[in-house]
């Protein structure tokens, strides 16, 4: 399995492509849409490229799900995410960093949840599993 | 040559239009995809004209309302070419009648073949378009989308469809070198107009301005200009090529 540093490279190498972003603007708290400029159909683009350089299959909504609330007001009053969202977004986004978007949940914000460094714990928990996989079956 | 090294699809390339086009883009040095419904013989033709032109072809059979069988194709042409860079949705059908007595199944055949078979080879191809980034979609619509004709409730609904589609396609897939247009067709000389042309022939040519009916070539030419890289900055546009027919301009 690759080492975490190793992982990083080629997510940044990825954007670098995918985005036509300076490497340098790539840093692990850079969120995706806000700082590195991405659109809907880029999202859809990165998960191809991750699937082929990482030669792992990404199931479509597991890395970037859409419209996770549906604008059902269980999960979003007021243009807060409510407790009950907030445990929606833990389930669905494991690897991403609930935490702190949890100190001022406004529902616009929930794109900066997808940082560069969300995507690098999803690879490794990606890769961790499927390597345990591996290793049971042998 | 000005599509050297490319994969087109054509649909619907065994007459007509699509012949005109699969037989336009071989010269000019793509490998074609010719693909047919029914006649295998003229698709078998079209081939055959091409290789001995020097060029290089191959006949694929699929109905284009039928998606699953559209998905393998388009492998299937991957796995000869290993790429298509343009796709051509040609394929196309009328079954006029006044909506009166339009039965529903003339109805849903022609949106199915034409609205229907073009989202069917568009999804088909566009994934390997967008992990190339680059290709070129041409879907030809037809001038009755926006000039109506009576009896051609399902046809003009369909083309109408298509406009809107390319437009909305165009769009989406602006971002990674994939341009989307379309092509409208007036009176052109094919099997399709020519129950049509044998009824009314000289009404039709009075209607048109430059006082002639279109050539398949000259839907073509279009085709080729959309197809190469001298329309790169060109997308979601429908282009009219009518000689003057969608103008107007009654009176002698």
């Amino acid at each position: 399995m690759p080492s975490k540093q190793e992982i990083y490279d080629k997510v940044v190498a990825t954007l670098v492509d995918s985005l036509n972003v300076d490497p340098e603007e790539i840093r692990p708290d850079a969120t995706l849409q806000g700082d590195l400029g991405a659109e809907s159909i880029d999202f859809l683009d990165i998960v191809f490229r991750l699937e082929r350089g990482f030669g792992i299959k990404i199931p479509r909504g597991e890395l970037f799900p859409e419209s996770i609330f549906q604008g059902d007001p269980e999960y979003v009053q007021d243009g807060k995410v409510t407790a009950k969202g907030i445990e929606l977004l833990r389930q669905k986004l494991p690897f991403a960093d609930i935490d702190t978007f949890a100190q001022d949940p406004q529902v616009n914000k929930i794109s900066d949840l997808f940082t560069v460094e969300m995507i690098c714990r999803y690879l490794e928990q990606k890769l961790q599993a499927e390597e345990a996989t591996a290793q049971s079956a042998s | 040559m000005r599509l050297q090294g490319q994969v087109a699809i054509v649909t619907g390339a065994s007459r007509g239009i699509g012949r005109a086009v699969a037989e336009l883009f071989a010269a000019e040095g793509a490998r074609v995809a010719v693909v047919y419904r029914g006649n295998r013989e003229a698709a078998e033709q079209v081939v055959t004209a091409i290789a001995q032109r020097g060029g290089i072809a191959k006949a694929y059979q699929v109905d284009v309302a039928d998606f699953a069988a559209v998905k393998n194709c388009v492998e299937q042409v991957l796995a000869d070419w290993g790429q298509v860079d343009i796709l051509v949705n040609n394929a196309g059908m009328i079954q006029d009648g006044l909506f009166l007595q339009m039965e529903p199944e003339a109805w849903y055949r022609v949106i199915q073949t034409n609205l229907h078979g073009t989202f069917h080879f568009s999804r088909a191809v566009v994934e390997a378009m967008f992990r190339r980034r680059r290709g070129r979609i041409i879907n030809i619509s037809s001038v009755a989308a926006e000039r109506a004709n009576r009896g051609q409730t399902n046809y003009a609904a369909s083309k109408g469809a298509i406009n809107a589609f390319t437009r909305a396609l165009a769009v989406e897939l602006a971002s990674r070198n994939i341009t989307v247009n379309a092509i409208a067709p007036g009176f052109i000389e094919t099997d399709m107009t020519q129950a049509v042309r044998n009824i009314a022939g000289e009404q039709i040519q009075k209607a048109i301005p430059m006082r002639r009916l279109g050539k398949p070539e000259d839907v073509a030419k279009v085709a080729l200009f959309l197809a190469s890289e001298d329309s790169a900055y060109i997308t979601g546009q429908v282009i009219t090529v009518d000689g003057g027919l969608s103008l107007g301009g009654i009176g002698s």
